[in-house]
């Protein structure tokens, strides 16, 4: 038999899809401690979250300040032992806050772990903020911001950002050389005390994870030093604003970032996954109409794409691109005519099956391993959710028909509810 | 301990198959030997436009994404100095419709004057976007022709310049599929759920019938001891000064490549390395301040690199990195900081050996440097590495005349 090259061979759809689940388990001091078993390698990632995000700040930039200075120095250690001895069990620290809550997260070694938490514990009881490291990442961090300030990229994300939350609202709000020069070291060892010491969120952790574990992990932190603390006092008020158009000039630059869109709904709200979809087929993936006309028909730009940032308070939508100041007229004509298709037109049997078909495709890459687990299951606990909403996931995508994604590019991408960023130059 | 099986086509093709029942996806991986060293130094950046062209469609097959997308699956490329890797992720139960993609690609390619027009031009809005419109973005463009002159390293994967790109005709593209394109120059990976017995089937099926080729690689000069320190200075509109330092080293294949990335581990990885402690924290010389190795398969450099902090001079910050490493090559390394190296090591190769996808990229560029044990071995080859050595390695490279300096200063820090 000839091989026959000319058809695809067959192609199984995704049906099910089986998710190895989080597990609760609750320490001697009730906090709970989420574990996901799932890999063949010794390693294992620890998040501790806590209620210490930007919406709990008083002053600009507080909340990024007390979570970088964490590892600077507690009253037994200096900043430079501490770094050596995590360093040593060659393990990894890191530290990273959002709006809502600040992660602490331990990489290491399973048999370096007993070494490492008491490190940690350490950390998160007994900071002291030395004020001439405080000086210094102040003034490091005065310098990275202003190589930010030189990308267009970072230009019109906080300004689109800006527009469409409003500025200095939640998710509105960039830092500024003023905001890092006030920061005192007063009000870092306050936000520790009301926002760290006070208590610990949860904790994930993910990678080889057995008993042993468990009982390590409940050692070093199941004890009366620690509390179970989530506040859940916080009052985010969306506003809801007009419409813009703004242009940021940058005189300097060959080519124009561009991202255009608006407010949208979060993963609450029943249109959302529905609404994945249809942002999929417009610019969520290689084959989206966005990339096929603008990049690969019509070589305007190296990408472009489209995506729904969801937080926990709110969401905003957007479609985003690089290209030369000269193109961009022509660019964002074809970024225009591209919605009024999703409106007008309803989109072809085979493009919505191959955009299904890709979906549930990147879906099960991101339940693939222990660390996507662990995103994935953190999802669902910053929304409030339970695995269920990916279980219905399937069904929902295979369920959503052509009409229904023209009703929603209808209700959801009107020209006149989008809010235009261009940062570039108009010299050509 | 990374297991696998191997064998060889009477093409050619070299496929590795390493299974893994842990996860419900397969990666397939397809390494073509050649990269941007393989260029005609006047037609600079093709290898990386041919990568793109890979995408354009094949002899049987129109739209390569759709098929794939349609499969479920997912697919991305990247192309080195030295090599070009593809790589599909699919549902493992679909994984054959990857033998399908793959397999025409290397049969043939759909060769058309309007998809490399359009290529062409996606890549020279790359070119814009990573390397002329970032700030810093054309470090490398600078320090690559300092550090080589002879060797085909110099120039990076983008190419020297954009004309090189413009310039690329239809016949370039055909010569150049026809001569690196083929089994004989190839490893194949499979990795993940999909057992050796459907492997075998599936790749003598898609991947036994495409004829080898006659493939003959360009001749190129090796670079020559530098016998003398280069430097160049730089103006642009950025707002900090910058110091590149590039010094040759050991390639990939050779006793002493650990040694050299260690030594830039103790140098400048993370927050107690030597650098961040006394040159970034207590002197406060620098915002941030790294040392790395290219990683290239030949001799390839090893790179200091770092922004000064505001009203440093040039001079202050440059004899502080050199006097780093006059006290590290004339003294000792305590025995917590070589453990400390090592711990790091085995860490980093260990989380990158969790997926898939990383373990079948390993495997395939292990075939290039001529071992596929290497990736097993990898992890002794740094925790056998001792103080002497290091130091050694030091003394060897890190001197005057083996460095090209990059001075990138600020147009802006003029009213300092």
């Amino acid at each position: 038999m000839t091989l026959n090259r000319k058809n695809s061979p067959d192609v199984v759809e995704i049906k099910s899809i089986y998710i190895k689940e989080a597990q609760e388990n609750i320490l001697s001091n009730s906090i709970k401690l989420y574990t996901i078993n799932a890999s063949n390698e010794e390693v294992i990632k620890i998040d501790f979250i806590f209620d210490a995000g930007s919406n709990v700040q008083k002053f600009k930039s507080e909340a990024y300040f007390t979570s970088k200075m964490l590892s600077e120095g507690t009253s037994k250690y200096s900043a430079a032992q501490l770094a050596e001895e995590l360093d040593f069990y060659g393990a990894y620290f890191q530290t990273k806050n959002n709006a809502e809550e600040a992660i602490i997260t331990l990489y290491c070694l399973n048999k370096h772990l007993t070494n490492c938490l008491p490190i940690i514990v350490e950390i998160l009881t007994d900071s002291i903020f030395p004020e001439n490291d405080l000086e210094i990442l102040k003034k490091n961090a005065i310098q990275k911001l202003k190589v930010n300030e030189e990308r267009n990229s970072y230009l019109v994300r906080s300004a689109f950002n800006e527009a469409v939350f409003g500025e200095n609202t939640l998710y509105g709000s960039y830092s500024n050389i003023t905001a890092i020069e006030s920061i005192q070291q007063k009000q870092l060892v306050n936000f520790y005390k009301n926002h760290y010491q006070k208590g610990i969120k949860y904790i994930l952790a993910s990678g080889y994870v057995n008993n042993e574990t468990i009982e390590t992990i409940n050692t070093n932190f199941g004890s009366n030093t620690f509390n179970v603390y989530d506040n859940l006092t916080y009052n985010y008020v969306a506003k809801d604003l007009e419409p813009a158009d703004l242009y940021i000039d940058k005189s300097n630059s060959v080519q124009s970032a561009i991202r255009i869109g608006r407010r949208l709904f979060n993963r609450n709200h029943p249109d959302f996954r529905e609404m994945q979809l249809l942002n999929l087929i417009l610019g969520g993936y290689f084959g989206s109409r966005l990339m096929k006309n603008i990049r690969e028909e019509k070589g305007l730009t190296y990408g472009i794409y489209s995506a729904i940032e969801a937080y926990p308070y709110d969401a905003c939508w957007y479609i985003d691109t690089e290209m030369n100041n000269d193109l961009c007229e022509t660019g964002i004509k074809e970024i225009y005519i591209e919605l009024a298709r999703l409106r007008e037109e309803l989109i072809e049997e085979k493009e919505l099956n191959t955009a299904k078909n890709y979906l549930l495709g990147s879906f099960l890459r991101s339940i693939d391993g222990p660390f996507s687990l662990a995103d994935r299951f953190k999802i669902l606990k910053d929304f409030d959710l339970e695995y269920q909403y990916f279980y219905e996931f399937i069904e929902i995508i295979k369920n959503t028909t052509a009409e229904r994604l023209k009703e929603l590019a209808n209700l959801y991408l009107k020209e006149e509810d989008l809010t235009s960023v261009i940062v570039g130059s108009k010299e050509i | 301990m990374i297991k696998y099986n191997q064998f060889q086509l009477a093409n050619g093709l070299h496929v590795i198959h390493h299974f893994d029942d842990s996860t419900q996806l397969c990666v397939l991986n397809m390494l073509y030997n050649v990269g941007s060293k393989h260029e005609n130094p006047d037609k600079t950046g093709f290898a990386h436009l041919f990568e793109h062209l890979m995408f354009g469609g094949s002899i049987n097959i129109e739209e390569f994404d759709t098929v794939l997308q349609d499969a479920s699956g997912d697919s991305n490329a990247f192309t080195s100095n030295d090599i070009t890797n593809y790589y599909l992720t699919l549902p493992a139960n679909n994984i054959e419709t990857g033998f399908w993609l793959e397999s025409d690609r290397m049969l043939g390619l759909d060769f058309s004057q309007e998809s490399l027009d359009i290529q062409r031009s996606v890549v020279i809005e790359e070119f814009k976007e990573r390397y002329l419109n970032q700030p810093y973005g054309d470090v490398w463009l600078k320090i690559l022709p300092l550090a080589y002159k002879v060797h085909p390293y110099n120039w990076p994967t983008i190419g020297k310049e954009i004309s090189h790109i413009e310039n690329a005709t239809l016949d370039d593209v055909k010569t150049f599929f026809k001569t690196f394109y083929c089994p004989n120059n190839a490893v194949l990976v499979l990795a993940g759920n999909l057992d050796l017995e459907s492997c075998k089937l599936l790749v003598d099926k898609w991947f036994a019938p495409i004829p080898s080729q006659n493939c003959v690689k360009p001749n190129y000069s090796q670079e020559p001891k530098q016998s003398e320190a280069r430097t160049e200075t730089f103006y642009a509109d950025v707002p900090l000064d910058m110091i590149v330092k590039a010094y040759h080293m050991p390639a990939r294949t050779d006793e002493n490549y650990f040694a050299a990335d260690m030594l830039t581990d103790i140098l400048g990885a993370g927050k107690s390395s030597r650098f961040y402690v006394d040159l970034v924290k207590n002197k406060n010389l620098f915002s941030e301040l790294d040392a790395y190795i290219s990683g290239d398969v030949e001799a390839g450099l090893l790179m200091i690199e770092g922004k000064l902090s505001r009203g440093v001079s040039m001079e202050t910050a440059e004899s502080a990195i050199l006097s780093t490493l006059e006290d590290f090559k004339n003294n000792s390394i305590s025995k917590s900081e070589l453990t400390k190296i090592k711990n790091k090591s085995e860490t980093n190769i260990r989380f990158n050996d969790m997926t898939v996808l990383n373990k079948a990229m390993k495997l395939a560029y292990a075939w290039v440097l001529g071992d596929i044990e290497l990736v097993n071995t990898e992890t002794d080859s740094y925790l056998k590495v001792t103080e002497s050595e290091i130091k050694n390695i030091a003394k060897q490279i890190l001197v005057p005349t083996n460095c090209s300096t990059l001075y990138y200063l600020s147009k802006q820090n003029d009213t300092k």
